[in-house]
């Protein structure tokens, strides 16, 4: 693993920091000399966290009031190329200690030294043994040798949310639906919104045409040029049909289109559906349950390799430990309704801290909600082997 | 005395101006500066182009796959989409703007109404685009003001879904935001038309029509074309509008730039721009060609001050 830090090359902080060198030793010599130098720093209760907004607790001063450790953190969107920028180009390592990202960038980030791996027996990570492997020893964990360095944070099988007045679907919203509803339903023509994301959509379509028997793909989150090709053209045909409304690229964008009613299906984050009944009141809108299966997506904990040399390893996996905890688990599936490992820690702190029935039976729903997801096909792969091809197929589609 | 000395100062400086920019380094210098500051990132960027992205990292091994990709996945298409809008928005700009700065020059005698017409002019460029565009969807939507005042009144039974998401409605949101790049050129030359111009034109017989042809057009060419190139050279790159009330369904040159950039496909994002200043140059070069027809700008201007 040493080696593999090494590979990580001078980046321009690092430049920089050499130039600056020179000023640096000046003042460390006049520190000395009055003696106010300090030969050790102290070790600081401070984790600067970057990553996905949602990962994020509405208000982190409850995780300082519970293991005394303040988080700073810096939000970013899903944007998986400005993440990549930020941690390769930008060298953020230099200052941030967490990074909270979309599983799957360790397959990138991991093997050329950005990530560590996870120091699995660490003392502050207590609830590691007890995690599922579900959730720990999966490819949005671990890189294509098995290396794990992700600890996980949140997660959800994505599908879409609907009107269940609009598309004919019982209004408890605990049917399977089609994904032709979708793609290729009459009664939904012109009244879809459909991600302009290849990276969920074009996986999406896949998973359909390939349930049916229309597509011969063998990975549908990796897939080979031909195959995406195959995906683009169907959905570019589609697009000529007038089955979608819009393309929407911003969660802020699901949330108005459902709010409006502009549309009656969109393939979304759940939240906006959340959001959007905050609006228009409870249980308008539902998170589809679907025939075919679900975009599988799982947000990591990676600790950069640069923070390893920092005097706060102890404090950053005290943290990550607290994303395995009942606490964060509670919370984060209260305000974002995600779920994550150890959801019933989540359900027992709930329930000791004296939360009301409906919470806690929200919490429980939300571990029972995943549980009938994962029982379907799921997939995704972010940083996929093959995703150069996949996004050139779609901007196929994107420009038909 | 005061006279004399100002007539001093400006008799120093020109000497000091001659003296300091008479040498022989000043061309050199300047081309210098010129090829650092502009003509070589134009030719990383071109350079550039000829990479390729594998995993997130530029893959520096020349070739022309990028520009394949560029055609083979109808990223070439915003090229031509692009130029179908960008002349489009822009030739109904100038037949709006130019009659509207006439007026506003030579008709309009109240120096309030003038000065209250050129300070609303302004508040476009006050506002945040995203801010400005986003607030089209809530009017032109399906559930949005217009639909729901013709479904109400009965004129329409089903709403109109042309209005949002499509050519129409980037179309629509470009022509408020740039109408006063266009404007403001063109009033500030008609401005400087002198009106006894006109009044001679009046006076030796010539009809409206062959006044504005032969005297108003030709003396106001200089801010046409300055309108033009102001309100063309933004809407070449312009991605707020086709992002936000395309839909999706109005891919241009700015926002697959963006797209690129923001996948991390900086060769693509290159390859895009080469385009982009390709276009531009061509303008220019067409511009220039037309110009010259009818003499260079400073006989026009001097001709405007008589």
């Amino acid at each position: 693993m040493s080696q593999s830090r090494d590979l990580v090359s001078p980046s321009r902080r690092d430049v920089l920091k050499g130039a600056a060198a020179t000023a640096a030793v000046t003042v460390a010599a006049s520190s000395a000399l009055v003696g106010s130098g300090q030969s050790v720093k102290a070790a600081s209760n401070v984790v600067r966290g970057y990553g996905v907004t949602t990962s994020q607790l509405k208000d982190w001063s409850i995780m300082e009031k519970a293991i005394g450790i303040k988080m700073e953190f810096t939000g970013t969107n899903a944007d998986i190329g400005t993440f990549m920028r930020d941690v390769i180009s930008n060298d953020l390592g230099e200052t941030h200690d967490i990074f909270i990202f979309d599983g799957g960038t360790e397959d990138i980030l991991g093997p050329q030294g950005y990530y560590s791996e996870v120091i699995e027996d660490h003392p502050e990570l207590s609830l590691w043994a007890r995690t599922s492997d579900d959730w720990k020893r999966t490819d949005l964990q671990q890189d294509g040798s098995g290396k794990q360095f992700g600890v996980p944070v949140i997660g959800n099988a994505d599908s879409f949310g609907y009107f269940p007045a609009s598309i004919g679907a019982n209004p408890n919203g605990l049917d399977d639906i089609s994904w032709s509803k979708m793609y290729e339903d009459e009664e939904t023509k012109g009244r879809v919104a459909m991600d302009r994301s290849w990276l969920l959509s074009s996986p999406e379509v896949a998973n359909y045409l390939k349930h049916h028997g229309r597509a011969k793909i063998e990975d549908v989150a990796n897939m080979t040029g031909e195959e995406a090709r195959v995906v683009a053209d169907f959905a570019a045909e589609r697009k000529r049909a007038g089955q979608f409304r819009t393309l929407h690229a911003a969660f802020e964008e699901q949330v108005q289109l459902l709010s409006t009613h502009e549309i009656d299906i969109i393939n979304c984050w759940e939240p906006a559906t959340k959001e959007a009944n905050n609006i228009l009141g409870p249980n308008t809108v539902m998170y589809a349950f679907t025939v075919e299966g679900y975009y599988k997506w799982g947000h990591g904990a990676y600790v950069h390799s640069k923070a390893l040399k920092r005097d706060n390893v102890d404090n950053i996996y005290k943290v990550l430990n607290y994303y395995l905890s009942g606490e964060y688990r509670a919370y984060q599936a209260t305000q974002r309704g995600y779920a994550g490992p150890n959801m019933d820690l989540g359900v027992k702190y709930a329930e000791d801290n004296g939360w009301p029935e409906a919470q806690v039976e929200e919490l429980k729903w939300t571990e029972k909600k995943v549980g009938k997801k994962f029982e379907k096909p799921f997939f995704g792969k972010p940083a996929a082997p093959n995703a150069d091809v996949m996004e050139e197929e779609w901007q196929r589609f994107l420009n038909a | 005395m005061l006279d004399y000395s100002r007539k001093d100062l400006i008799s120093d400086i020109r000497a000091w101006y001659t003296t300091a920019f008479s040498g022989n380094w000043v061309v050199p210098a300047f081309v210098a500066v010129w090829v650092v500051l502009v003509i070589l990132p134009l030719v990383v960027m071109v350079v550039h182009s000829f990479f390729e992205m594998k995993n997130y990292q530029v893959v520096y091994d020349p070739s022309f796959k990028t520009w394949d990709t560029l055609i083979e996945t109808g990223r070439w298409t915003a090229v031509t989409r692009t130029l179908r809008i960008v002349f489009t928005v822009t030739l109904i700009e100038l037949l709006v703007a130019f009659p509207f700065a006439l007026w506003l020059a030579k008709v309009c005698q109240s120096k309030a109404t003038k000065a209250v017409i050129i300070t609303l002019l302004t508040i476009p460029f006050f506002l945040d685009p995203s801010s400005r565009t986003i607030i089209w969807r809530a009017i032109l939507g399906n559930t949005g003001i217009i639909n729901t005042v013709l479904l109400e009144l009965g004129i329409i039974s089903e709403p109109i879904e042309w209005m949002l998401f499509s050519e129409f409605a980037v179309h629509f949101g470009m022509l408020t935001p740039y109408f006063p790049t266009m404007v403001f050129p063109i009033f500030l030359v008609v401005n400087l038309i002198d009106d006894d111009f006109l009044e001679a034109s009046r006076d030796l017989g010539a009809s409206p029509v062959h006044t504005l042809w032969y005297i108003i057009l030709p003396l106001a060419l200089p801010g046409i074309v300055a309108g033009i190139v102001f309100t063309l050279v933004p809407l070449m790159a312009a991605w707020v509008e086709p992002d936000m009330l395309g839909g999706g369904f109005v891919n241009m040159l700015g926002p697959s730039v963006e797209a690129a950039i923001r996948n991390l496909k900086y060769p693509m994002a290159a390859a895009l721009s080469v385009v982009v200043i390709l276009m531009l140059a061509f303008l220019l070069v067409m511009l220039i060609v037309v110009m010259r027809k009818q003499g260079s700008m400073g006989n026009i201007f001097h001709a405007m001050k008589r």
